[in-house]
């Protein structure tokens, strides 16, 4: 059996939905979109999927197609949302887990999608946060991600603009800003994982061709490293077969640089199965 | 401006958009590549408005296109761009990074709120999020305040009432109700709290047949129709087409390549009206992307 990092990387996200919670993803995410199927079709059918940008309930789209408001992504759902019932259930505290990515992000989980270099006069103006200002504040649990860690640009000391809110922004923590939501829990890169003790990211798990020092290497902030740090755990055959079946365009490979997606990874007969 | 009293409000494209001055507040429908008004977006071009404040939600060509051609002053929108797949906005980001418009970037649950606000004739509605968040340095008129009732410290977000709403649909009647397919985005919510609401239609077609369909935004709150077949390309417009992506790549290329790109662009598909629009496209082209239910792998292939 092989697979490749967007594979492996999408998988990784899809595991941090728990059973039965209601999920988001915003535009522009084709991981996290494809990573919400993934896990309603493996170990969390119960979820309440709302496809992002179509705020479709549970659809079962026949394919990802390369823009988050299509029609393919409302095929097989009963009901859409109202773009302002979605925002209502978000912001009251209805909505347990957003996927969030930035052009970058820093240790206490904050990101920037809105620009790189002086906000006034920006170096790089990117595309913008989309609702992530608000919503991050109240969703129940971030899942954030980036497949760019390894050009040493993305994960940062502090963000040159905080769009979206983690654990902590110079004005202060998230009780004392009063929000309602719990924050990032998990950073997923194509490198490794991160969780959040105590507010802070704290890599947990590496991809098996990938060393600490390299990681380290490229993290903008004090890289923390847990006690008992693992491997990634390997995908299983129906996870695989959801990636594949779930996203036949591959817009999920439209996250990853050319290199990334060279990393090939296999595991042969007798070796232990994690399926 | 009052409710619309029912009358015949069918109007030419060129008409419509006459009742978008300079320097106004500009409210665009629709969301990414999705029924995005895009033939007033061209209109508003050949008339050569300037001065625009635009307000969306997330947005793509249709804000790319205004901002390369000069006719935008401020972007209060919460996103611009072709998201992971076709990346940034080229004419939007030029001009950010020049400094040529103020970029007054928002966040779509802002927004909702403020159009909620101009809506109730309110002054104001508090949102919770926002702090913390560098999207209020962008936002001087935001204010803190303290709840009255719980004590928490909310940010209070001005009513906002475009002077104008572009909304297009795939149909809609003559006097201006219109039925328009989910996601409505923001439509609903700038038909009401809009000053003026401009709309194209694909078709028009009887009133009988609007009601079957479901009326998503009535008559009452619309003053002016113009029937624009294909008015929303190259953005999707279910259940009548797809988007074109090959279209969108054309248009990145050449804006990107800078004012002569631009240029071509703009002489092979704006300077005409919507016929010659619809001719340099070509019918072939626009066949396929409104044939996209014939089979799930045509649909897949307008993708690729």
């Amino acid at each position: 059996m092989s697979w490749t990092i967007d594979e492996w990387f999408v998988i990784t996200l899809a595991r941090t939905i728990r059973p039965r919670e209601t999920v988001f993803h915003g535009f522009g995410s084709p991981c996290a979109q494809v990573a919400m199927h993934v896990a309603r079709r493996t170990h969390a059918p119960d979820i309440l999927l709302v496809e992002g940008a179509m705020y479709a309930i549970n659809p079962d789209p026949p394919f990802i197609p390369p823009t988050s408001n299509d029609e393919s992504l409302r095929r097989g759902a009963v009901y859409s949302m109202r773009f302002e019932e979605f925002f209502d259930a978000a912001i009251r505290g209805d909505v347990d887990r957003m996927f969030l990515s930035g052009g970058q992000i820093d240790g206490s989980g904050n990101t920037n999608v809105t620009a790189i270099g002086p906000a006034g006069k920006p170096k790089v103006k990117l595309g913008g946060g989309g609702g992530g200002c608000n919503l991050s504040a109240t969703i129940g649990h971030l899942t954030e991600w980036t497949t760019r860690h390894r050009s040493g640009r993305t994960l940062v000391e502090a963000c040159d603009f905080i769009t979206d809110i983690g654990h902590r922004t110079p004005l202060g923590r998230r009780a004392d800003l009063g929000f309602t939501g719990g924050g990032p829990q998990w950073l997923v890169t194509e490198l490794g994982v991160f969780d959040f003790p105590d507010g802070q990211a704290r890599l947990v798990q590496v991809f098996p061709d990938v060393s600490v020092a390299e990681i380290r290497a490229v993290t903008g902030f004090d890289l923390q490293a847990a006690g008992d740090l693992r491997t990634v755990p390997p995908p299983s055959v129906s996870e695989l077969a959801a990636v594949r079946s779930v996203d036949p365009l591959g817009v999920r490979t439209s996250e990853f640089s050319a290199r990334e997606l060279t990393r090939v990874f296999t595991r042969g007969d007798g070796q232990d199965c994690a399926c | 401006m009052s409710l619309q009293p029912p009358r015949d409000k069918r109007a030419s494209l060129a008409d419509a958009i006459s009742l978008v001055s300079d320097g106004t507040m500009v409210a665009l429908g629709g969301g990414l590549c999705a029924r995005l008004p895009m033939a007033m977006v061209r209109e508003l071009v050949r008339q050569g408005r300037r001065g625009l404040h635009l307000i969306g939600s997330a947005h793509s060509i249709d804000v790319d296109l205004l901002v390369a051609t000069g006719a935008v002053r401020r972007c209060e929108e919460s996103y611009v761009g072709f998201e992971q797949d076709l990346g940034l906005a080229p004419g939007y980001r030029r001009a950010a990074e020049a400094g040529t418009i103020e970029v007054a970037e928002s966040c779509c649950a802002t927004i909702l709120a403020q159009l909620r606000a101009a809506e109730m004739g309110l002054p104001f509605l508090p949102v919770r999020g926002v702090r913390g968040s560098d999207i209020g340095r962008l936002h001087p008129e935001y204010r803190e305040i303290t709840c009255p009732f719980t004590g928490e410290t909310l940010v209070a977000v001005p009513a906002l009432r475009p002077d104008v709403a572009l909304l297009h649909a795939p149909a809609g009647d003559r006097y201006g109700n219109l039925h328009l397919e989910q996601p409505y985005v923001l439509d609903e919510r700038f038909a009401s709290a809009s000053r003026l609401v401009i709309a194209t239609v694909d078709e028009l077609v009887s009133t009988e047949e609007v009601v079957l369909a479901g009326v998503t935004i009535p008559a009452h709150l619309v003053a002016a129709v113009a029937e624009v077949p294909y008015g929303a390309h190259p953005s999707s417009c279910y259940p009548r087409y797809a988007y074109d992506r090959g279209h969108l790549r054309e248009y990145l290329s050449g804006a990107e390549a800078g004012p002569g790109g631009l240029e071509k662009y703009l002489a092979t598909y704006v300077q005409g009206n919507e016929e010659d629009y619809r001719d340099a496209v070509g019918p072939d082209r626009l066949g396929v992307l409104a044939d996209w239910s014939q089979s799930v792998t045509g649909w897949q292939e307008v993708f690729r």
